[in-house]
């Protein structure tokens, strides 16, 4: 699924482009959907009608107090979400979440969106006024080819009153998929404050405990024999390498999440080094990570060290590959921030 | 030989005789024209219109009184000096001190040969230059000095065990506090220093001392800085050092207990008693922040914690661009290479352990991780790398550069002298066991010559580094950090260099054809300088302590021009100031921060204002024909670009973004055009008065108007009144 989502993606996208056909064709829709709701809503008098209104809510909220996000079909969507007279609103997520579909994107938007869902459901001001449901292309793909939706998942704002608009449909690609965004999002949208509470997330905490407990009973078990902690090369190592990852980017990555390499989709060719001084790849971190790693073994080889302790010839062919390494992964180094940073004058042996 | 270093960072950057952040040159200035008292007591009524601020709670005062002494002393002496010369080269001689800081720091830690490597690369490294070059009158330059000499004093007080070197550690400490807000680091990192030498129990009486005299007396100092107040015993940023002190006593109090029992007792009480008072203090710490007597983790320093929180939760700080992460290009734009090369000096003093030793190690982890979080932090990290480097490249050239032979004259030009020195010291003081045990088995084994051929090699290689560090340092220093911001140099084809000088050209305009109480709007990028150079008033600025405020203003920037006239009606708003870049192709102009604005208006007024609704379709921010069209008709659209279309054979190419805009036909109802400077980089436009005319045609609809605005104002006071109290410096 996630290669078709990409598709379905730039389907629509293309249609998008093409709008006028597809403006066309929704607003026929628009209408035939009107005509139907309203001839539907004719057929039964006031008083039933509010009857209806007031059964369906209460069945939603009966739904809704079982679980957050409700489970449609084809004909609970079109009972209540579609037919007219309503006085809430509802949010639905259109996704493919069976395990053929392969979507990964889904699981993900899914549980953000049963986060936010959640905190509508135990926040103090929930009323009837919001409902949270979720279409599976696999069990209603009708649903889907009468909303004319693409793309899954995609989320979607149904008012009380009208016909879902431009601005009600949740712009995935550019807002993210984070729950605080989706918020922001249905508070414009419906005008209601919903305060986050995420599920402390307890994995990071029990990883934490179990690594602290396994390192207790290590250090119990080897009670006697202690001598390691005094071992400076383990500290050394566990030192270096937090710092290797501090100056070559690896934080970078971590909050902006670049791609691992970029794949020009011209020609094919994978580029691993960022064009621009102001971006990286997480490739590119990994190169020049390993690039620091070399130049300062270079130098811990230069000087004096148990290896080579006594024995001139072994210090003299250390001396000469530590002298290699740095000088020649020094010039590496030079030479790519070089074709990163537009007009940098200088090279050192590499161009 | 540092100071010549200095000097060369001098000679570079005389470009403008004028301090760079106009703030603090304008405070300085208040600071000599009227007493100390007066300074502390000083309320700006110029800025933040109408709010205004009040200076001297909300201000880290320590680099104004330095300056101010430094003036107060040269009278006294009759010496003349004017105070803006003294601001202008206060960065430059503190970065002399900050050297010196730095050879005596690294002499404690290693050796003398190693501190003046250490001198020599914080005089000239990129990552420090661009706050120590002359002009640069920030907080930040005078800080790094009291860094670095606050930990040299306190390793020399760790050293010795004496109260007078705590004391003095203290005194540094206060200076530091004064002058900004980043002590927290040395709060924090000294504690840890302490805490990770009683886990590798390398207590003793010493560290007893120089701990408890520093937190003291470090602590009661530092409450004397009317900005920090009773913070340091209000919020966990401080709490860690508090901890630290109740724990060291608890330990000192066993250790002291330890005569009196048996090894067996002993040890069972031991075990029990630390586990206990570390648990009481966390604890402790943990329900008086629950309790409310403590005050939790500040966002500013929260954000470095969890690298998501400020994207999310505090856009004006995710907006400046020095609070981005750090990427690799520009750990080496800024440390070249001694980002490589301080790893294996962080090895051998990792490999060679002793008390202080663990500090700089400490020192060194921190930084790193607070660099890669914020480029800003870079800073902090510089000096350290420093010291490692030169650790590691003194040992190295230790090694080979020990020689019987006459002295090389391979070598030229930069590292000449570096490598004299070096050599030098290094005979006279130390390393004699190292030379003669390689000399020793050299004629032994091998012939003499491929020895010396291998050491020349190793010497030269090195040397030709250095060099290349050293051309790197002239390279940045001149073209990056020497220009300063308010006068931007551009090349052109032939290599000739065009200034451009449209801000001071905008700024003089407003002094000379304004009202003296004029009020400027603008994005608070600008609000110091159309503070200090413009002398008008300005409703924000630089110190983004009030987001509703700035808020308000990325509102009216971002709304249509009838909305947006009623809030700068509100606000009182007489002239209102963009940059726009489009002319000549400068990036950092309004439009491209135009986003930000959006972002930090709809944070809150999510209502009126909607960052979606600035995209296309797409989710693409274009200023040509697809743009959104609430872009095109906004404020800030229409005033960069207003008559835009006329200029360049009627086109309307905007050479920053590369397109032809979208909206040509730009007319104002409620402003006019003032003044555009030569290359459009500044323009400013008048708001006019609620005109006659239109009173006249449409009487109903303009009563509607103004009842609404005086509505809208009777709801922005409680706005602005609750939101953040404590005013805060970006750190």
């Amino acid at each position: 699924m996630q290669g078709n989502c990409n598709r379905e993606r730039a389907s629509r996208n293309s249609k998008m482009k093409s709008s006028v056909k597809a403006s066309v064709a929704i607003l026929i829709l628009y209408v035939l959907i009107a005509l139907y709701s309203i001839g539907h809503a004719a057929k039964s008098d006031g008083n039933k009608k509010e009857n209806q209104l007031g059964e369906r809510v209460k069945q939603l909220s009966d739904w809704g107090s079982k679980r957050a996000v409700i489970k449609m079909n084809g004909d609970k969507y079109r009972q209540f979400v579609r037919m007219a007279p309503r006085n809430y609103s509802v949010i639905i997520m259109f996704t493919a979440m069976q395990p053929q579909r392969q979507c990964s994107v889904c699981q993900n938007v899914n549980d953000e969106f049963q986060i936010v869902a959640n905190s509508w459901i135990y926040s103090p001001s929930y009323s009837n006024k919001l409902f949270f449901a979720s279409v599976d292309y696999d069990e209603a793909p009708d649903v889907f080819n009468a909303m004319k939706v693409t793309a899954a998942p995609s989320i979607m704002h149904f008012p009380p009153k009208g016909k879902p608009k431009k601005n009600d449909v949740y712009d995935m690609q550019r807002l993210g998929i984070q729950a605080e965004v989706m918020v922001k999002w249905v508070t414009e949208r419906t005008d209601i404050q919903i305060r986050i509470f995420r599920p402390p997330n307890y994995s990071g905490t029990i990883t934490l405990g179990v690594l602290m407990l396994m390192v207790a009973g290590f250090l119990y078990f080897r009670r006697n024999n202690l001598e390691f902690l005094y071992n400076k090369t383990m500290w050394g190592v566990a030192a270096l390498s937090i710092v290797f990852a501090m100056t070559s980017g690896q934080m970078w990555n971590h909050i902006r999440g670049p791609p691992y390499a970029h794949r020009n989709p011209q020609n094919g060719q994978v580029s691993y080094i960022h064009g621009s001084s102001q971006g990286q790849f997480v490739a590119e971190t990994h190169i020049i990570l390993l690039l620091n790693c070399a130049v300062t073994v270079g130098f811990i080889m230069m000087n004096k060290n148990p290896i080579s302790e006594g024995d001139v010839r072994k210090r003299r062919v250390l001396t000469v590959i530590g002298l290699g390494l740095v000088v020649f992964f020094f010039s590496l180094i030079l030479s790519i921030f070089r074709a990163k940073y537009r007009g940098y004058p200088y090279s050192f042996l590499i161009r | 030989m540092d100071l010549k270093y200095c000097n060369v960072k001098d000679s570079l950057p005389l470009f403008s005789s004028l301090p760079h952040n106009r703030f603090n040159y304008r405070a300085t200035r208040h600071l000599v024209a009227s007493s100390f008292h007066d300074f502390l007591n000083w309320f700006d009524d110029r800025a933040w219109y109408p709010l205004g601020r009040i200076v001297g709670g909300t201000v880290y005062p320590g680099l104004m009184v330095t300056s101010g002494a430094i003036h107060t002393i040269l009278h006294a002496l009759h010496i003349p000096v004017h105070i803006r010369d003294i601001c202008v080269f206060l960065a430059p001689f503190f970065s002399g001190l900050t050297a010196i800081a730095g050879f005596a720091l690294t002499r404690e830690l290693w050796d003398t040969s190693a501190g003046l490597m250490a001198a020599c690369f914080l005089a000239i490294v990129p990552g420090y230059i661009s706050r120590s070059v002359a002009g640069s009158y920030d907080n930040e330059g005078i800080a790094i000095f009291a860094l670095l000499f606050t930990y040299y004093l306190w390793i020399k007080a760790v050293k010795r065990g004496s109260v007078a070197w705590a004391a003095g550690t203290a005194l540094s400490y206060f200076y530091m506090v004064s002058a900004w807000g980043g002590y927290v680091f040395i709060i924090n990192l000294i504690p840890l220093h302490v805490c990770v030498l009683l886990l590798m129990g390398r207590y003793s009486q010493r560290i007893y001392v120089a701990f408890c005299t520093f937190f003291i007396l470090g602590t009661l100092l530092s409450m004397q800085i009317p900005f920090v107040g009773f913070q340091p015993v209000r919020t966990s940023e401080h709490m860690a050092a508090a901890g630290t002190f109740v724990l060291l006593q608890a330990y000192a109090f066993l250790k002291y207990v330890q005569d009196y029992l048996t090894k067996q007792e002993f040890r069972s009480l031991f075990f029990f008693g630390v586990t206990g008072a570390a648990g009481a203090v966390f604890l402790g710490v943990v329900f008086l922040t629950y309790a409310g007597y403590v005050a939790p983790w500040s966002g500013r320093f929260y954000s470095l914690y969890d690298t998501g929180y400020a994207k999310i939760h505090i856009p004006i700080i995710a907006s400046v661009s020095e609070h981005q992460p750090t990427t690799w290009a520009s750990f080496f734009f800024d440390l070249h290479m001694l980002s490589c090369s301080f790893p294996a000096g962080l090895w051998f003093v990792i490999k060679d352990i002793n008390d202080e030793r663990v500090f700089i190690i400490l020192y060194a982890m921190s930084a790193a991780y607070f660099a890669g979080v914020m480029v800003r932090l870079m800073l902090t990290l510089t000096p350290v790398v420093c010291i490692l480097a030169s650790i590691c490249l003194s040992k190295t050239l230790n090694e080979y550069l020990v020689d019987d032979t006459p002295k090389k004259e391979k070598e030229q030009g930069e590292g000449e002298e570096i490598e004299e020195e070096t050599e030098k010291k290094g005979r006279k003081l130390y390393d004699k066991a190292g030379k003669v045990r390689k000399i020793k088995p050299e004629p032994e084994k091998d012939s003499e010559g491929t020895g010396n051929n291998l050491r020349g090699f190793v010497v030269i290689a090195i040397m030709m580094m250095l060099m290349m560090f050293a051309v790197h340092c002239t390279w940045v220093t001149s073209n990056a950090y020497s220009s300063p911001s308010i006068v931007l140099a551009s090349y052109s084809d032939d290599g000739t260099r065009v200034i451009l000088d449209d801000f001071r050209e905008a700024y003089y305009w407003l002094r000379q054809n304004t009202d003296e109480y004029a009020r400027v709007m603008s994005w608070w990028d600008y609000g110091y300088q159309i503070a200090g150079m413009a002398n008008r008033t300005t409703l924000v600025d630089n110190n983004t302590w009030n987001n509703s405020h700035i808020a308000l203003v990325g509102k009216a920037m971002s709304s249509t021009e009838p909305k947006a006239y009623e809030i700068m009606k509100m606000l009182d708003v007489n002239y209102v100031l963009v940059i726009f870049g489009g002319v000549i192709g400068f990036s950092g102009d309004d439009i491209n921060k135009f986003l930000w604005m959006v972002r930090i208006a709809e944070g809150e007024h999510p209502q009126d204002i909607r960052e979606s609704d600035y995209f296309t379709t797409n989710g693409e921010f274009r200023v040509d024909k697809a743009g959104a069209p609430t872009l095109l008709n906004c404020l800030m659209y229409k005033m960069c670009y207003y008559r835009f279309g006329e200029v360049q054979n009627s086109i309307g190419y905007d050479r920053t973004r590369g397109v032809e805009i979208g909206n040509k036909d730009i007319s104002f109802e409620h402003l006019e055009e003032a003044y555009t400077t030569q290359n459009w980089l500044v323009r400013i436009y008048k708001v006019l008065d609620v005109s006659n005319k239109e009173k006249v045609t449409n009487p109903t609809k303009k009563s509607k108007k103004k009842k609404f605005s005086s509505k809208k104002y009777g709801q922005v006071g409680p706005t602005l009144a609750s939101s953040d109290p404590f005013p805060i410096t970006i750190c």
